[in-house]
């Protein structure tokens, strides 16, 4: 039954036109930064930094290399947004609907209830990334050639690669962006479990990752960056470094995981006890 | 089919449903009657699982509800009040995935539930242009897509029209007739209660305050029905000779046990007092039900 319980709550996930807000927000977003980075002082500043570097910028300025231009302030800001929103609707909307107490009158655990939509929206923020980075890399395609890749971020990551070696750890990356967003619907679902409406889980998700990410940036609290979620969501980027730390990069996916696994019991536990009403 | 004992519910201090306790048969089409916040609608609730209850026990079907969830609530379908589905989904695609909560259900068990409660050439169609009619059928549907012993009604007709409601009444007496099922039945709609249920149990403030057959609701023992040319003369004299315990409304009387209608005639003829009718009074459910929860002052009494 599960295969089919999973399907149905993929076919009312993906069959509400709110689910879609955040793939259209993605492609505006990616066309407006495209156009961007093409025609500002934007690609010109790449070209020195790579030029300075002693590389020859017309051989990096690609479809790789834009396409992560591209995806860094939409994964920093757009796809927190868009995972919370869906994470917080999988179980508030349908309390708020009445169609929850529909469904928790059939025999049907409510933990294993639990189980299906939060495998479905583990689904849907996959969906998401893959989305986000293949669009990205078909935009780029409009306006850029299939060149070797440059990625560029202070502090955090500076390499050149090879075309081929680049796409295998661009796709490398979106595993790891694929289980940040998992990360972020599952608080965002933990809240939904408790008795509030879909956009307090919503609004209660984004804040804590808000929290995370501006305590992890306060200098007091470097010693202790570890202990923020925010902090290991950076590890995507870690992929773009030579050589690549894997050991790093390891420990920062299996603590995502278990924060996830963690939200997931959490809210499973206070679905448990909570009386559903009309 | 369904055994409360001692059920009680406490929301953060009050109490939503006290010590409640009744049986449904097999085959029975059993009226939950009460006023609004009477606690009939977390009563039911507790009966499938959705709110958990602060003391007792709950059966369905010899399951416990709490413990054994799944094997009690498998024979069972529910219809809520104003019945709610995913809109924009079309009705055969709410069937499918309500029904995949219960078990595996064939097309051919869908397509013929979907003909049973007449959308057929419909289902296609996104619940959205559905009218509250059409919604109702489809929360038919869905109850009935698991083959249910028990169908658990919480006011099924609310917000239905005349039609709607004489409809859904008919469909509701269709199922226990032609497929036997046993029926639980929340409603405010008391004429509704009087045509349909064999049973009944009334809630006052989460109490249970009467619990019987509808049949003897409507024979209400002793009471009579009295035309005369001066109705308080005669109650008084009839109180005084003990014949009556009470009297309401100008026209009723109350007869005290072993008294018959004769008695009385008997004795204001010998008073010279007028007799122009005298009968046995059938009350209905809404007399009834109206008498048992109006509060003690609201009693005519002479």
């Amino acid at each position: 039954m599960f295969p089919a319980q999973l399907k149905n709550e993929l076919w009312k996930l993906f069959g509400k036109k709110r689910t879609y807000i955040g793939f259209g927000a993605f492609l505006l977003a990616q066309t407006a930064m495209l156009f961007a980075f093409k025609y500002t002082r934007w690609q010109q500043d790449f070209e020195r930094l790579l030029d300075g570097n002693g590389y020859l910028a017309t051989e990096f300025i690609s479809i790789l290399t834009v396409s992560v231009v591209m995806l860094i302030p939409q994964i920093m800001l757009l796809m927190p947004l868009y995972a919370t929103l869906v994470g917080g609707d999988l179980v508030a909307k349908e309390a708020e609907d009445g169609t929850l107490r529909m469904i928790l009158s059939r025999p049907i655990s409510r933990l294993r209830l639990l189980f299906v939509k939060w495998s479905a929206g583990i689904i849907f923020a996959v969906v998401l990334v893959l989305a986000l980075g293949l669009t990205a890399l078909g935009f780029a395609s409009l306006l850029f050639p299939w060149k070797g890749m440059f990625v560029f971020l202070p502090g955090q990551a500076f390499c050149v690669l090879s075309a081929h070696e680049g796409l295998v750890r661009f796709a490398c990356s979106h595993l790891f962006l694929a289980v940040n967003a998992s990360v972020m619907m599952s608080v965002a679902f933990m809240f939904s479990c408790f008795n509030m409406k879909p956009a307090a889980a919503t609004i209660l998700a984004l804040s804590f990752l808000f929290v995370s990410m501006v305590m992890e940036n306060i200098p007091f609290f470097d010693r202790y960056e570890d202990w923020f979620i925010t902090h290991h969501f950076k590890c995507w980027l870690l992929i773009f470094r030579d050589p690549i730390p894997w050991s790093q990069i390891c420990q920062s996916e299996i603590i995502l995981v278990a924060v996830s696994i963690t939200a997931f019991i959490i809210g499973s536990m206070a679905f448990q006890v909570r009386d559903i009403k009309s | 089919m369904i055994e409360l004992s001692h059920v009680t519910k406490k929301f953060a201090g009050r109490t939503a449903v006290d010590d409640l306790s009744f049986t449904v048969s097999r085959g029975e089409i059993f009226g939950l009657l009460g006023h609004n916040g009477a606690g009939k609608s977390t009563a039911i609730g507790m009966m499938l699982g959705q709110v958990w209850p602060t003391g007792g026990e709950i059966k369905i079907c010899g399951h416990d509800v709490q413990s054994n969830r799944r094997a009690a609530l498998m024979p069972v379908g529910a219809i809520f009040e104003a019945p709610v589905f995913y809109d924009y989904l079309s009705g055969r695609r709410n069937l499918e995935i309500l029904s995949s909560y219960t078990a595996p259900t064939s097309p051919a068990r869908i397509r013929e539930v979907i003909e049973w409660v007449g959308l057929t050439g419909r289902e296609q169609s996104r619940v959205r242009t559905y009218s509250h009619g059409m919604r109702a059928r489809l929360a038919l549907a869905q109850a009935l897509l698991p083959k249910p012993e028990l169908l658990i009604l919480d006011e099924p007709s609310d917000g239905l029209d005349p039609e709607g409601i004489h409809e859904m009444r008919q469909t509701i007496l269709r199922l226990q007739r032609e497929l036997g099922l046993t029926i639980l039945l929340s409603s405010h709609l008391l004429n509704e209660v009087e045509q349909l249920c064999t049973r009944i149990a009334v809630l006052q403030k989460g109490k249970k305050v009467f619990d019987g057959n509808v049949a003897d609701v409507k024979a209400a023992r002793g009471k009579v029905a009295l035309k005369t040319n001066d109705f308080p003369a005669a109650t008084r004299l009839l109180r005084e000779r003990g014949l009556i315990t009470d009297s309401a409304d100008d026209r009723f009387i109350t007869l005290a046990a072993g008294r018959t209608a004769a008695d009385i005639v008997q004795a204001l003829v010998a008073a010279d007092l007028a007799v122009n009718g005298i009968w046995q009074h059938e009350q209905t459910v809404e007399d009834f039900y109206l008498n048992l929860i109006k509060p003690p002052s609201a009693d005519i009494k002479i």
